[in-house]
C-alpha cells in the first residue's frame, strides 16, 4: 500500500475566484507511484472549497455568481442576518464574512477520484476546481493518494 | 494592474517573506499585534491593492519598548520591507520613552527613506499632551513628515482606552499648525471629539481604519452618516479625511468598498482615496533638505525602497 501526501500552494488573485486545479491533482497521482486506488483532495481553509464541474469560463461565473445570490457577502437584512458580524478575540480581528463560509459549506471542501492504471478516473469534461471565496489569498490544499504500485 | 490611489494606515505583520528572514516577527505578530490569520507572501498585499482599486500602501513600524510591549517592526525592517516593493510606503516608529527618539526618528527618515512617523500613545503608554513627547513632534514638523497617531479604542490587551481621547491630540495640533496628524480609526467611539478638533484645526485629519462592530460597511454607515452627517465630511472636512484599513485586521478590499458605499460624490472619493495622502506624503519635498522622489513632483505616487 502506498500512502502520499502532497499539499499545494494556491495563489487566488481575486475577491471570489474558480481556479482550474486539475493538473496539479493528476501530477500528484503520477508521482506517486500508485497504478490503483483513490486520489482525495482537500482544502484546508472555511472561506474556500473545492468542486467538480465542466471547464468553461460561463459555467465559472455562474456557479460563483449564484453562490453569491445563495449566500452574500452582505449580510441580508431581517431573520437571516448573520450572527457571524462581531469580534473574534482568538483571531484579534472582526468576523464578518459569513456569507464566504456558507458558500464554502454550500460548495464543498472536498473532492475524491479513483486511480485506474495510474492516471486519475474522471469525465471527459469534468475538472476540479479550488474556489476562492474570500481572496485573494495563498492558499493551501491537501492531495492525498492511496493504493496499490504497480 | 494599478490605480492611483493609497491606503494610509496597514499593518505587514502577516508578509511572509519577512517573517522567514526575521522569525521573531512571528512572535511580534502574535504575542504583540495579536492576530491569528496565517502568513501570507507579499505578493497577496499587492492583489489585495489590486481588487481594492489602489496602487500604494502605509506600512507601519511599531517601537514601544518602554512599555513592555517591545517592537512589532523595526524601522529597519520597514525600510527592508519596502525595498522590496516599490508599493509600500514605510513609516517610522519612535518610542517616546526613549532616549534615543531623536536620533532614531531622523535617521528613519534621512538614511532608511521612511516617510512618516507612527506613534500609539495606548500602546506606548503616553499622553499625546504630554510635553516630553513635544521634541518629537518639533522634529517631525522640521522633516516635514506626517504623525499617524493610533486614537479612541485599542483593542490590544493592557491597552488603556485613556490615552486616546482626541481632546488630548489638542495641544500637539495648536502648538505644531505646520505639523499634519492623521487620528486613526476615526477616534471611534469619540469621532464627535475627533470631528470637532478637525473642524477647528486644518492640520489634524482622520483616517478610516475604523471598525469596532458588524461589518465595514454598516460600521462607517453608522459613524459617518448617522453618529456625524455625512455632510460633515463632504462639505467641511473633505481635505481632511484619508482612506485607511487597519489591514490585515480588516481587508482593505472591504473597507474600500464601505467607504465608497457611503455616497461621497466622486470628486471628495478622490481627495480620500489618493489627494490628500498624496499631499501629507509630498510635503516633505518642499521644507526638508532630503531628496525625495521625482515623482511627487510629476503629481505621481511615492516609492518606498530605501533611498541614498
Amino acid at each position: 500500500m502506498i500512502i502520499k501526501l502532497e499539499r499545494i500552494e494556491v495563489q487566488s488573485r481575486r475577491d471570489l475566484e474558480m481556479i482550474d486545479i486539475t493538473n496539479e491533482v493528476d501530477r500528484v497521482v503520477s508521482a506517486s507511484g500508485v497504478r490503483d486506488g483513490v486520489v482525495m483532495a482537500m482544502t484546508t481553509h472555511t472561506s474556500s472549497g473545492l468542486l467538480v464541474t465542466e471547464g468553461v469560463e460561463c459555467l465559472e461565473r455562474d456557479v460563483l455568481a449564484h453562490l453569491e445570490r445563495l449566500a452574500p457577502k452582505d449580510p441580508p437584512q431581517g431573520e437571516y442576518n448573520y450572527w457571524h458580524n462581531r469580534y473574534l478575540d482568538y483571531d484579534g480581528r472582526l468576523g464578518f464574512n459569513a456569507g464566504d463560509h456558507l458558500k464554502s459549506i454550500l460548495g464543498g471542501t472536498q473532492c475524491f477520484f479513483p486511480i485506474e492504471n495510474g492516471r486519475t478516473m474522471r469525465g471527459g469534461r469534468q475538472r476540479v476546481y479550488f474556489v476562492e471565496y474570500d481572496g485573494p489569498l495563498a492558499r493551501t490544499v491537501a492531495i492525498q493518494v492511496l493504493g496499490e504500485g504497480a | 494592474m494599478n490605480w492611483p490611489g493609497i491606503d494610509f494606515h496597514t499593518h505587514p505583520v502577516l508578509v511572509r517573506e519577512m517573517v522567514r528572514r526575521h522569525p521573531h516577527l512571528e512572535k511580534a505578530a502574535r504575542e504583540r499585534f495579536y492576530i491569528g490569520n496565517t502568513y501570507q507572501p507579499l505578493e497577496t498585499l499587492h492583489l489585495e491593492l489590486d481588487a481594492s482599486g489602489l496602487s500604494h500602501a502605509v506600512v507601519l513600524a511599531m517601537d514601544a519598548r518602554s512599555s513592555g510591549k517591545g517592537t512589532v517592526y523595526s524601522n529597519e525592517e520597514i525600510a527592508e520591507l519596502c525595498s522590496m516593493s516599490d508599493r509600500l510606503i514605510g513609516f517610522a516608529s519612535v518610542d517616546p520613552g526613549c532616549g534615543d527618539a531623536l536620533p532614531r526618528l531622523r535617521s528613519a527618515i534621512e538614511d532608511l527613506g521612511l516617510r512618516g512617523l507612527k506613534l500609539n500613545p495606548a500602546m506606548q503608554e503616553f499622553f499625546p499632551d504630554d510635553e516630553r513627547a513635544f521634541p518629537i513632534y518639533e522634529l517631525a514638523q522640521e522633516l516635514g513628515i506626517p504623525i499617524l497617531f493610533h486614537a479612541g479604542m485599542s483593542w490590544e490587551p493592557g491597552s488603556r482606552l485613556e490615552y486616546g481621547r482626541p481632546g488630548r491630540f489638542e495641544a500637539v495640533a495648536a502648538e505644531f499648525p505646520r505639523l499634519d496628524i492623521v487620528l486613526a480609526h476615526l477616534a471611534w467611539p469619540w469621532t464627535t471629539e475627533a470631528v470637532a478638533l478637525a473642524l477647528k484645526y486644518p492640520n489634524v485629519h482622520l483616517d478610516t481604519s475604523a471598525l469596532y462592530f458588524e461589518n465595514p460597511k454598516d460600521f462607517l454607515s453608522f459613524v459617518m452618516s448617522k453618529q456625524i452627517p455625512l455632510g460633515v465630511f463632504e462639505h467641511s472636512l473633505r481635505k481632511q479625511i484619508l482612506f485607511g484599513s487597519n489591514y490585515p485586521r480588516v481587508e482593505i478590499k472591504n473597507m474600500a468598498r464601505a467607504v465608497r458605499s457611503l455616497g461621497f460624490s466622486d470628486d471628495c472619493l478622490d481627495l480620500i482615496f489618493r489627494a490628500n495622502a498624496e499631499r501629507l506624503l509630498g510635503k516633505r519635498k518642499l521644507n526638508s533638505r532630503a531628496v525625495e522622489d521625482e515623482a511627487w513632483m510629476a503629481g505621481g505616487v511615492a516609492h518606498g525602497g530605501v533611498s541614498s
